[in-house]
């Protein structure tokens, strides 16, 4: 019980603390291959302790749905990054919930987003929030099917019993599905993160803006916990794309040097799926709105391919 | 028991290979950008190379090195480098227009890879498992999906260039059908399909070039009288 505790704690600061170097480092291999110096990969930490030290400006026509939002996006964020195995090869509040459950808070944490850029009658805000639910809504069907497909595999829905079963069976554990589940989860990821192909996370001044359209109204501290739980977001979709897909390199066991190996091995591998984001971001200019749907459509297709093809392959 | 040496493992490595090349057909039909879906081609000829290649390793069989060899210069290769240099040469609008837009193009497909997997199961069903006799048998049903996909790609394909794109990718779906289930034809098909597929490509090449200089536009649909 207390090992799970400090286990929960570890986890939590690891997000906390890794999550804007990953922003950060995304940031400036993206300078680099545009031929620009860029910014240093600790910037976000700067951009974090400049914004909590300042005041927060409220919109007069802004409710409590305004204030409390931050904090709700923050602390669902957080939550679902504690549902997954990051280092060790268990969750630290699995006893919680399994996939599902972190799949509905990252839902939760959105609703706010959207709900708190309608607070303020802004048109930006109305116009982000309607962008945000409808790629969101498009995204969820492919993001559940690729969990499902690899929660078949291991037969159970908890992140780190699935991280188990793969460890125990090795490299039988790759099947032609979880492929399949894998391309599916990466289009997800790059919808659901506001990268590129889908969204620019680079500006703030653009029409076609959609996560920024919904902070626009946010200042101070507040916008703090937006951003910082929006980088959260993006390294538990990453930690999920590497642990579910690739668990070989998790700690089974409670040794401290071999946490150490597992952990170096981790960042190994979100950052390898980092360099895979910013690849594609150089690569590929931004979509039109109305073509985000063809993508996700792909990714849909991907994901009922690889959760069918688990019963028809005839492998497992 | 070796990884390397193990047939399971083999196996397990053919199924991933052929996955992605699925994923890679799929990513050719929701693909509109010409240069793109050419670039995808050659990758996914890449995987069919590696395909045959761990086939060959796996039963040690001679002539699959050379059809994997063959796939990888003539597929991978050159066929991509020739339709480029033609891209470029005609310099052709790189947006191609299908006839039905991509989401339902992705769709159908999908149901058509339901359809292969449901039609290459009662084949499957008489087959052993394990031992390297079994090797890339549960690659079938992708075989089947590449040729049903390929036809629906080339039906749907206004541009006589992307309808040779199609041609290829279904041409893969044979080679991998025919290399899972036989270990590859004899020698002498083998080498004969693949010339037969180089001439094809460049007779194609010739005729869309003659397409353009006389219709200014690579539109099949515009090919719709005959003249004496």
């Amino acid at each position: 019980m207390i090992l799970s505790a400090i286990a929960a704690v570890v986890q939590a600061l690891l997000l906390l603390l890794a999550s804007p170097l990953i922003t950060g480092l995304i940031r400036t291999a993206k300078a680099r291959l545009q031929n620009r110096r860029g910014p240093s990969p600790l910037q976000p930490y700067r951009d974090l302790h400049k914004l909590l030290r300042k005041g927060v400006v409220e919109p007069e026509t802004a409710s409590a749905v305004f204030t409390a939002a931050p904090f709700v996006v923050f602390a669902a964020t957080l939550l679902a990054g504690l549902l997954i195995p990051t280092v060790a090869a268990s969750a630290p509040l699995s006893q919680f919930g399994g996939v599902l459950t972190l799949v509905y808070l990252l839902a939760l944490g959105r609703f706010f987003l959207a709900l708190a850029a309608l607070d303020t009658g802004s048109s930006f805000g109305g116009m982000g929030s309607s962008r945000e639910m409808t790629i969101a809504a498009l995204a969820e069907p492919a993001l559940m099917m690729a969990v499902f497909t690899a929660a078949l595999g291991a037969g159970s829905t908890d992140p780190g019993r699935m991280a188990q079963v793969a460890i125990f069976e090795g490299w039988r554990f790759l099947a032609p599905s979880q492929m399949l589940a894998f391309a599916a989860l990466f289009i997800v990821l790059l919808a659901e993160t506001g990268r590129i192909p889908v969204d620019n996370p680079a500006t703030h001044l653009e029409l076609t803006m959609i996560h920024e359209a919904m902070i626009l109204e946010y200042s101070g501290p507040w916008l703090a916990l937006i951003e910082w739980s929006a980088w959260i977001r993006q390294m538990v979709l990453l930690t999920l794309l590497a642990n579910l897909f690739f668990p070989f390199t998790l700690a089974s066991g409670p040794g401290v040097m071999e946490l150490l190996a597992a952990g170096g091995l981790y960042l190994l591998k979100i950052l390898v799926l980092a360099g895979a984001v910013v690849l594609v971001e150089t690569t590929n200019a931004k979509m039109r709105l109305f073509r985000v749907p063809e993508l996700l459509a792909v990714a849909f297709v991907l994901g009922a391919l690889a959760l069918i093809s688990t019963f028809l392959f005839g492998v497992r | 028991m070796p990884l390397w040496s193990d047939p399971l493992f083999g196996q397990t490595m053919i199924t991933l290979m052929a996955a992605a090349v699925l994923v890679l057909q799929i990513t050719l039909v929701a693909q509109k950008s010409l240069v793109a879906s050419i670039r995808v081609f050659g990758v996914q000829s890449f995987l069919l190379a590696g395909i045959a290649g761990t086939i060959g390793w796996f039963t040690g069989a001679g002539h699959i090195y050379v059809a994997a060899a063959l796939t990888l210069l003539l597929k991978a290769l050159l066929l991509p480098t020739i339709l480029l240099r033609l891209v470029e040469k005609i310099q052709i609008e790189h947006e191609m227009r299908p006839l039905l837009n991509v989401p339902i193009s992705v769709l159908i497909s999908g149901l058509l890879t339901l359809l292969a997997y449901a039609v290459a199961e009662p084949l499957q069903h008489g087959m052993s498992y394990g031992g390297p006799a079994a090797l890339g048998h549960n690659t079938l049903p992708v075989a089947v999906a590449l040729f049903l996909t390929g036809f629906f790609l080339m039906a749907n394909r206004r541009k006589a260039l992307s309808q040779v794109l199609a041609l290829l990718s279904l041409e893969n779906g044979l080679f991998l059908g025919a290399i899972s289930l036989t270990y590859g034809m004899p020698m002498i098909v083998e080498i004969g399909v693949f010339f037969d597929v180089i001439v094809a490509v460049l007779v194609l090449a010739i005729l869309v070039g003659r397409i353009r200089e006389a219709f200014d536009s690579m539109d099949v649909t515009r090919l719709s009288r005959l003249r004496g």
